[in-house]
């Protein structure tokens, strides 16, 4: 064993993020750890590598009892993380990089030739496509993955943690990660791989440790990996019904969205659904697989390539302003830099979709406006129910509330909307699904993006699955569970049903 | 009880500021300071920054910046002259100078607009880059020579005479000041910009055209610029290649005591007039005090940072982050990083 972390413990002031969890990592393994958002990958992870100091339990580094107290003591281990976002310097060399603060010198003066000399021995060894004098932005970021990988070995780094390594690589790049994963594991490193990616973890570990709930639920050994079993294990048996699965349905309403053929290049391709009346279409997939980028293009937020998008059956025009003129409404993705401006008053925000009721020659009608912050405060029933308050004061699910209002106090016809829900609490996203549900019943059509599964079967009428930019699977009618949702979003079971 | 007449004031500390900074020169300088003669001095010596401040808070507003409010004065000015010497001073050729200047201030601030609007360059290097290419034009069109207007009678009326007994350039700038005033608080399009310069984003997916906003403040601007290079050509009754030379620094200085963010979104136009009329009446009682001018500078300098501060304290108490030790607060940002970045 490299690595043997016994019965650790982490209490947050409300949560208990970890309940005695065992984790073990042999040496020259490639270790899986699955689990759901907030199953506590991160803080076993953060745990190992000293930014969370541990509440209980112990960890034994090759064979010795350690304690992990900052980023550093796990350093001088061996132990590396490849972050997603990269902490490598643009404007210097790959050399300068990855000899950052290990620099050689004689006299004060560095050695460039031995430096350079070093880090080209270390891009032989492994046969990476690198050449140490490029520079950091010039390179792919596959490419600047490999230096980050040379970083953490050349300080002999024999234990490495990589989370979501492939979120942002090409399929072909991400081939090339594998290859050189196998190859840090012949040569005796041991990996700890997160990934949401299902097939990918199943190609790759010689071992998945699986939690849920702060839970250890079980390690499974190379041999006794079947996919079926892994998302059950994930998910859990004990939930309840409510989310566990639900019942689907076509709308036989007119169709008010059509989608046609919508292609962008390098985004998402030949991508076609319908939205009808009243429905709740949601689409899902994991992050990255295009359902934002075009929720965004349908809002001419971008632009697309070729195909049509149709509004009541007319062409939908290609200016936010005119679409927002038809009855569209978008939530964003990122709230905070997309959804509101953060100094304005909850007024001024809702006020800011609305002007073409609230001004007369250019001017505007400030009674009316004040009315309408006063209406909207109601409508979504904001805490604190102040309509002066700087939406940049309130709380995650009070702003995604005045985002939402800035829509609901306007004549919708359909309204799209993209993860409402994250870093929002368990109260404030009941709140925001009976809004969803509610825009549906008063004939709305929702387009939702979502990667929360339980919020995709709490709300959806029907689910259309992304993956690399294309819809590989649509669930129009009959049950949906969990299991069949996560299967076929990570591309294990890419059948796509015709309609 | 007494908190609230302390908040009270808070909020009209700009206010209370300018109220204390006159009794002190009101004491220090008894018959001198406080009369009706000098009142009208402060303001005469600010409206032409003031004229140029009512501009250039449109582009702050959006985290941008204009430095050629100043570049934008001397051409206005230059041209303004040469095309009155060169129609022999009548009354069409001052009026074909006149919109030629103010021609020149639009041209320059369509010129902004369209570029930043489209290209993602920062405002602050394409001013400074144009400021230069503008007195560059200064100086081709005056031949670098001063441009004598004196004969101009009715342009020089601008400058020279006085209604009511306040100077004609005062009313210039109040009219400017409420022309600004209503287009901020009273139009769609300065709800519009604030949304923009708050978050441009969000301001883009509320289906406000971004584009617009920005070319319409840069216009603003470099209008308003120009307008003031033709009342100092009217006060000096000529026009001179380094006309306004430096002027933007100051009025740069004024928009940021008064309060307005160069993160833009925040600050309103009153504030900057307060920064304007604190720094005008600062200079103004240095010099009846005899205070040599190089000090003059040091204490704005040391004003600004002041202002700087405040701005820095009010935005994180904006951010809901709790008052302490700025070095705790730094800690505290370095520590949430370096979670944020050990893993998502």
């Amino acid at each position: 064993m490299i690595v043997e972390m016994k019965g650790i413990e982490k209490v947050f002031s409300h949560v208990h993020a970890l309940k005695g969890v065992d984790f073990s990592v042999r040496r020259g393994e490639v270790h899986a750890l699955l689990g759901e958002n907030g199953a506590g990958k991160s803080t076993l992870i953060k745990v190992l590598t000293g930014v969370y100091p541990k509440d209980g339990g112990e960890i034994v580094f090759d064979g010795k009892p350690v304690e992990i107290e900052s980023r550093d003591d796990a350093f001088k281990l061996g132990i590396a993380v490849i972050f997603q976002e990269f902490s490598l310097i643009p404007t210097l060399s790959v050399t300068q990089n990855i000899l950052l603060g290990k620099e050689k010198q004689k006299f004060g003066v560095l050695r460039k030739k031995a430096m350079r000399k070093e880090v080209a021995e270390l891009i032989e060894r492994f046969d990476f496509p690198l050449n140490p004098d490029d520079i950091i932005e010039t390179l792919s970021v596959a490419q600047k993955q490999m230096v980050e990988i040379l970083k953490a070995l050349s300080t002999n780094a024999r234990l490495i943690v990589m989370d979501e390594p492939t979120a942002s690589l090409s399929a072909k790049e991400s081939e090339m990660l594998y290859r050189i994963i196998a190859q840090l594991r012949d040569r005796g490193v041991s990996i700890i791989y997160i990934s949401h990616r299902l097939e990918e973890v199943f190609a790759l570990s010689d071992r998945i440790t699986v939690l849920r709930d702060g839970h250890l639920v079980g390690v499974i050994e190379h041999d006794d990996i079947v996919p079926d079993k892994v998302v059950n294990m994930m998910i859990g048996k004990e939930l309840s019904d409510a989310t566990a699965s639900r019942n689907l349905s076509v709308s036989s309403a007119r169709t008010v969205l059509e989608v046609k053929n919508l292609s962008s290049l390098g985004k998402y391709e030949n991508v076609s659904f319908e939205v009808k009346a009243g429905e709740v279409v949601v689409l899902t997939g994991l992050v990255g697989s295009g359902r934002t980028e075009v929720l965004r293009s349908i809002f001419s937020a971008d632009r697309y390539d070729s195909g049509e998008i149709l509004f009541e059956g007319k062409k939908l025009p290609k200016s936010t302003a005119k679409v927002i003129d038809r009855g569209f409404g978008l939530i964003p993705e990122d709230r905070r830099t997309q959804g509101f401006v953060p100094l304005l008053s909850v007024e001024k925000n809702v006020a800011s979709t609305n002007y073409d009721t609230l001004s007369k020659h250019g001017f505007v009608l400030r009674r009316r406006e004040r009315e309408l912050g006063q209406r909207a405060v109601k409508i979504v029933d904001l805490r604190p129910a102040n309509p002066a308050v700087p939406v940049g004061n309130l709380s995650g699910g009070n702003q995604q509330k005045a985002v939402l209002a800035k829509w609901l106090t306007r004549d919708l016809k359909v309204i799209l909307v993209d993860e409402p829900t994250v870093g929002i609490d368990i109260g404030a996203k009941d709140e925001i699904y009976n809004f969803i549900e509610g825009l549906a019943k008063e004939g709305v059509a929702v387009l939702l993006v979502s990667s929360d599964i339980a919020e995709v079967l709490r709300v959806a009428h029907r689910i259309i699955v992304m993956k690399e930019g294309r819809i590989i699977h649509e669930f129009h009618e009959g049950v949906a569970t969990q299991a069949d949702i996560l299967l076929a979003a990570s591309g294990i079971r890419a059948e796509r049903k015709e309609a | 009880m007494q908190k609230k007449w302390l908040a009270r004031l808070y909020k009209n500390r700009q206010l209370v500021i300018l109220v204390l900074l006159c009794l002190v020169f009101a004491v220090l300088l008894p018959r001198k300071f406080l009369t009706i003669g000098n009142f009208r001095n402060i303001l005469y010596a600010i409206s032409l920054q003031g004229i140029m401040i009512c501009g250039a808070t449109f582009p702050v507003l959006l985290a941008g910046i204009d430095r050629t409010v100043s570049g934008s004065a001397a051409l206005a000015g230059a041209v303004c002259c040469t095309t009155i010497v060169s129609h022999g001073f009548s009354t069409g050729g001052t009026l074909l100078g006149v919109l030629l200047g103010i021609g020149v201030g639009l041209l320059s601030g369509v010129f902004h607009g369209l570029v930043l609007s489209r290209f993602n360059i920062p405002a602050f290097l394409l001013t400074l880059a144009t400021s230069e290419i503008l007195y560059g034009l200064v100086q081709t069109v005056t031949g670098n020579q001063l441009i004598n207007v004196m004969n101009a009678k009715l342009f020089n009326l601008v400058g020279s005479s006085r209604i009511l007994g306040v100077p004609v350039p005062v009313y210039i700038l109040l009219a400017c000041f409420l022309f600004t005033y209503v287009m901020l608080n009273h139009t769609v399009y300065g709800r519009h910009l604030y949304c923009v310069g708050g978050n441009r984003e969000a301001a883009k997916l509320s289906g406000i055209n971004v584009r617009k906003i920005i070319i319409v403040a840069y216009i603003v601007s470099g209008v308003m610029g120009a307008l003031s290079g033709l009342v100092l050509s009217s006060m000096n009754q000529q026009a001179s290649a380094s006309q306004a030379k430096g002027y933007e620094n100051d009025v740069l200085a004024a928009i940021v005591v008064g309060g307005v963010s160069l993160r833009g979104g925040a600050g309103t136009i009153q504030g900057a007039m307060f920064g304007a009329l604190l720094i005008g009446i600062l200079t103004n009682g240095l010099q009846l005090l005899g205070v040599a001018s190089v000090y003059h500078d040091l204490i704005k300098g040391l004003i600004i940072i002041a202002a700087v501060a405040v701005d820095m304290y009010s935005s994180h108490k904006m951010s809901g982050l709790k008052r302490g030790s700025a070095l705790r607060r730094m800690f505290r940002r370095h520590r949430h990083e370096s979670q944020l970045k050990a893993g998502a």
